[in-house]
């Protein structure tokens, strides 16, 4: 059983074909790694899950969803958590108020009752607290919770980041370069995480990365993408080994290549 | 015990409100004292809207006194029709009972309804652009009432219908509205002002309680979080659509009911007039939230009152010395420096706003409430209650 199905997903911006008929599928409680060198088309792939932007061609099915009709917050709706390559959060939010934004889904009361302050107001909010503090606990990140968000340090605001995508209670957790600027060991400690999260939450993870170290360690299958094109799929071990893939990542050798040819 | 906190605080504030009915003209014997309290409570109100838009939303708006002034011609016309219908004679408190529920909730609605139409290009459009449309919203209601021609040959509306349509009764409506001469009821008497003391600060009471309701729920959360970035609060389930629109209706409703209470303000004006209502009215809006800080419900409280105090004083000082002094004879003999007050109101927002923006940018308040500290660096230990 598949969690997301990709196939044959085209995306254009004017002349440039940004991804080109891409297909994959991405195994429930899985750790599904989608590689490639810059500009290669893999953000531009998780906006296109995310409904960002949307697809030219082909189809994304999450579950018994079809996700190109969906808006992005519907598609939040479905169960798909992401992450940002440059991190967004709510800047002059605290911590805290950043988790309780991604509630606003599951909450039953209105604005009325937002208004006259009703038993299902503070039903609510007593739900949406105790789901943050608990994410928060889990995130070690208690102690922060009352500091804007932009005051936190690079490390912690991604994982702030992965702990709001949690808030969503999502099936599918995209995370786009979670690893950029962590050293060896907090990318150690990233690995970790990220299994403890697809073992406790039982969810899937789609993980962009550049950082072979955390992709090799941790994704059990990998996508390589390559101008929009897929190069490679499988195993890391296979794909580590895979002359295409090398070749994208250090470039092959041309004989007429000229100097200054990248 | 919650439940009757609430009770007995409600049933206060409606006793203080009513005693002020009755106390107001007897402790401030000054009738245009009166006029300004009364007018920077509802100044509270148009200030605690547009802060829904241009504070917690972010959005740019620029034409609020648009909102205001659909208010206050809806509630105008009702409130002189409902009280021909009750016979005329005085704006009893009895009657107000009647007249002002029902005027400021076809305000609200009529406000509301064009909230609705001027947010939908809110998805679209950013910054500038939206302000734009606000502005042009704004300027097409002043101008559409302003213009509109008088004395359609004494035909009524119910006249127009039959024999032009609906178009043609609407236009036949508008011209009714008296132009720019301003709109003094039905009969052209002056308009019954039915909103003491009474109403006009329970509604403003009810008004600061609604907006700081609303900042302080998941709904404001969300709002601001949008006004943070649209794509993260997008990825976690805040739909921007319904959120920019329903912000709009909410603040189109704030400054209709606002306008609503100003067209019947006791110790008002006797008619209402196309520019009140005009692009400085919507500037001085704007200067209300900024001065208080964008986002701040206790800021735009103290802002609408500070410009609403301002501008009085300004024509105060009209009388004074001072201005005497400046406007007396010179040295050139005859001649005489005329002080334009309304350039001298410009000149010294535009001091308070330059200082501000120099020593707080983000408004005397920022996004705070009074006695609310700045979310900073986590304290030492953990407080104890959670």
């Amino acid at each position: 059983m598949s969690a997301l199905v990709l196939s044959g997903v085209s995306k254009s911006f004017g002349g440039l074909r940004a991804v080109g008929g891409v297909s994959f599928e991405v195994p429930e409680k899985s750790i599904f790694g989608l590689i490639g060198p810059n500009g290669a088309g893999k953000t531009t792939v998780f906006n296109l899950i995310t409904g960002v932007y949307k697809h030219d061609a082909g189809s994304i099915r999450f579950g018994d969803h079809d996700l190109l009709p969906l808006q992005p917050a519907q598609i939040a709706a479905v169960g798909i958590g992401r992450t940002f390559q440059n991190i967004r959060l709510f800047g002059q939010l605290t911590v805290l108020e950043n988790l309780l934004v991604a509630c606003e889904l599951q909450k039953k009361a209105h604005l009325g009752s937002a208004l006259f302050r009703t038993r299902a107001h503070y039903d609510d909010d007593a739900a949406m607290h105790t789901q943050a503090r608990q994410l928060l606990d889990v995130f070690e990140m208690s102690e922060m919770r009352d500091e804007a968000s932009t005051s936190l340090s690079y490390g912690n605001q991604r994982r702030l980041e992965i702990a709001r995508a949690m808030m969503l209670r999502p099936k599918l957790l995209l995370l786009d370069e979670p690893a950029a600027g962590m050293n060896y060991g907090e990318a150690e400690g990233l690995k970790k995480q990220i299994r403890w999260l697809r073992d406790t939450f039982a969810l899937s993870v789609v993980l962009v990365e550049h950082n072979m170290q955390v992709v090799m360690g941790v994704c059990e299958t990998i996508h390589v993408l390559d101008h929009g094109e897929t190069i490679a799929h499988g195993a890391p071990e296979a794909v580590r080994a895979d002359r295409k893939v090398i070749a994208a990542y250090l470039g092959e050798e041309e004989p007429e290549a000229g100097p200054g040819a990248a | 015990m919650h439940k009757y906190r609430t009770a007995i605080f409600v049933a206060g504030a409606l006793v203080v409100a009513m005693a002020l009915d009755w106390a107001l003209p007897v402790l401030v014997t000054d009738g245009s004292v009166r006029q300004l309290v009364m007018l920077a409570a509802c100044n509270v109100v148009v200030a605690l809207s547009l802060n829904v838009i241009n504070g917690m939303a972010g959005q740019f708006s620029i034409g609020h006194a648009g909102f205001v002034s659909l208010g206050a011609y809806t509630s105008a016309v009702l409130s002189g029709n409902m009280h021909k219908w009750l016979g005329g004679g005085d704006a009893t408190l009895a009657r107000s009972f009647i007249v002002v529920p029902a005027c400021l909730l076809a305000s609200a609605a009529v406000a509301a309804l064009f909230g609705f139409i001027v947010g939908l290009p809110s998805l679209r459009l950013k910054g500038d652009y939206l302000a734009i449309v606000t502005l042009g919203f704004a300027e097409i209601v002043r101008l559409v009432i302003g213009t509109a021609q008088v004395g359609s040959g004494g035909e009524t509306i119910g006249q127009a219908m039959s024999s032009g349509g609906a178009l043609h009764a609407l236009s036949v409506a508008v011209s009714k509205l008296g132009g720019q001469n301003g709109y003094m009821g039905p009969d052209g008497q002056g308009l019954p002002l039915y909103a003491g003391p009474f109403w006009v600060l329970s509604v403003t009471t009810l008004a600061c309680v609604a907006a700081w309701r609303l900042k302080f729920s998941g709904w404001g959360r969300a709002l601001r979080a949008l006004r943070e970035d649209e794509i993260a609060a997008a990825a976690v389930g805040v739909d921007p659509t319904r959120y920019k629109v329903t912000s709009f209706v909410i603040a189109a409703i704030g400054g209709g009911v606002a306008g609503g209470l100003i067209a019947q303000m006791r110790d008002g004006s006797y008619l209402v007039n196309p520019e009140t209502f005009n692009f400085q009215a919507s500037f001085d809006a704007i200067t209300m939230v900024i001065i208080g800080g964008s986002g701040s419900v206790s800021g735009a409280i103290i802002g609408g009152i500070f410009v609403t105090v301002t501008v009085k004083a300004i024509e105060q000082l009209q009388n004074t010395s001072v201005a005497q002094l400046i406007r007396g004879p010179h040295m050139l003999g005859t001649f005489e420096l005329t002080v334009d007050l309304n350039a001298l109101r410009m000149i010294i927002y535009s001091v308070v706003l330059i200082a501000l923006m120099i020593r707080r940018p983000e408004g005397m308040l920022g996004e705070r409430e009074l006695g609310q500290k700045r979310p900073g660096p986590r304290p030492k230990s953990e407080p104890a209650v959670t």
